[in-house]
């Protein structure tokens, strides 16, 4: 007698949940003086004690603030890379739709 | 002795007759369990050229999504480029020197678009899960 063929196929797919993302980040303004000592620092010292009282301030050169701006672009596109790439495993990992499945 | 031969011809017939149907029999049932079979194969290569399908669509699908990230990610240079393009261009010593109003004001404005940009690349993209208990929607970077 032939032995009778018994064929299982089966298709598993890992399923794994994708977790909520962080909130997103609320930034405080924060008020930028431009002082130049020939043209405008009095005036930069009235307005900034009106404002603040006698209270000390932080000066950065031109040179520090554009190293700033870049250290900032630099964490932006981090941010903004990390974020693609989660996304892409997000999409990755998550089931085909059902129009697809079927066809 | 004729009929004794005669008796033993349709003994010999009859055992022939007997092993005979037994072999189609036998034929009979193999064939049946190989139409099953068959069958059954033919199943199990549908089933395995659907899965094949099911694997080359995940597969494209995949690659899609590759070309999408790589895209995402070369633009995601775009601003970093821009800045370092316009602070190479630019003196910014010296015109913040020469004219320091107008050049505070770009500054403040150009840091408050940070702030917008940085809010607004952080929010959670459309097609992905919603924040829950675990992660709130509201910062705690409040005054």
């Amino acid at each position: 007698m032939e032995p009778e063929i018994k064929v299982v196929t089966k298709i598993e797919k890992t399923v794994v949940p994708t977790v909520p993302h962080p909130k997103p980040v609320q930034m405080n303004d924060i008020k930028i003086y431009v002082v130049s000592p020939s043209e405008n620092f009095e005036e930069f010292k009235k307005e900034f004690e009106s404002k603040n009282g006698g209270d000390a301030y932080i000066a950065i050169s031109i040179k520090d603030y554009e190293n700033l701006s870049k250290n900032f672009a630099e964490l932006r596109r981090y941010i903004e890379q990390q974020k693609a790439i989660i996304v892409y495993y997000e999409e990755a990992v998550s089931p085909l739709p059902k129009t697809e499945k079927s066809e | 002795m004729f009929s004794g031969l005669k008796i033993a011809m349709v003994f010999v017939l009859l055992a022939g007759a007997g092993g005979a149907f037994m072999y189609v029999k036998n034929l009979q049932s193999n064939l049946e369990i190989a139409r099953a079979n068959n069958a059954k194969l033919e199943i199990a290569v549908e089933t395995s050229e659907a899965s094949l399908k099911l694997l080359k669509e995940d597969n494209a699908r995949l690659n899609q999504l590759n070309d999408t990230l790589n895209i995402n990610l070369s633009k995601s240079e775009a601003y970093g480029d821009e800045l370092r393009a316009t602070l190479n261009k630019h003196n910014l010593t010296h015109l913040a020197n020469k004219k320091p109003g107008p050049i505070e004001k770009r500054m403040q404005n150009a840091t408050n678009k940070l702030w917008d940009d940085l809010e607004s690349i952080t929010t959670v993209p459309d097609r992905v899960q919603s924040v829950s208990d675990g992660a709130g929607d509201q910062s705690s970077n409040k005054d």
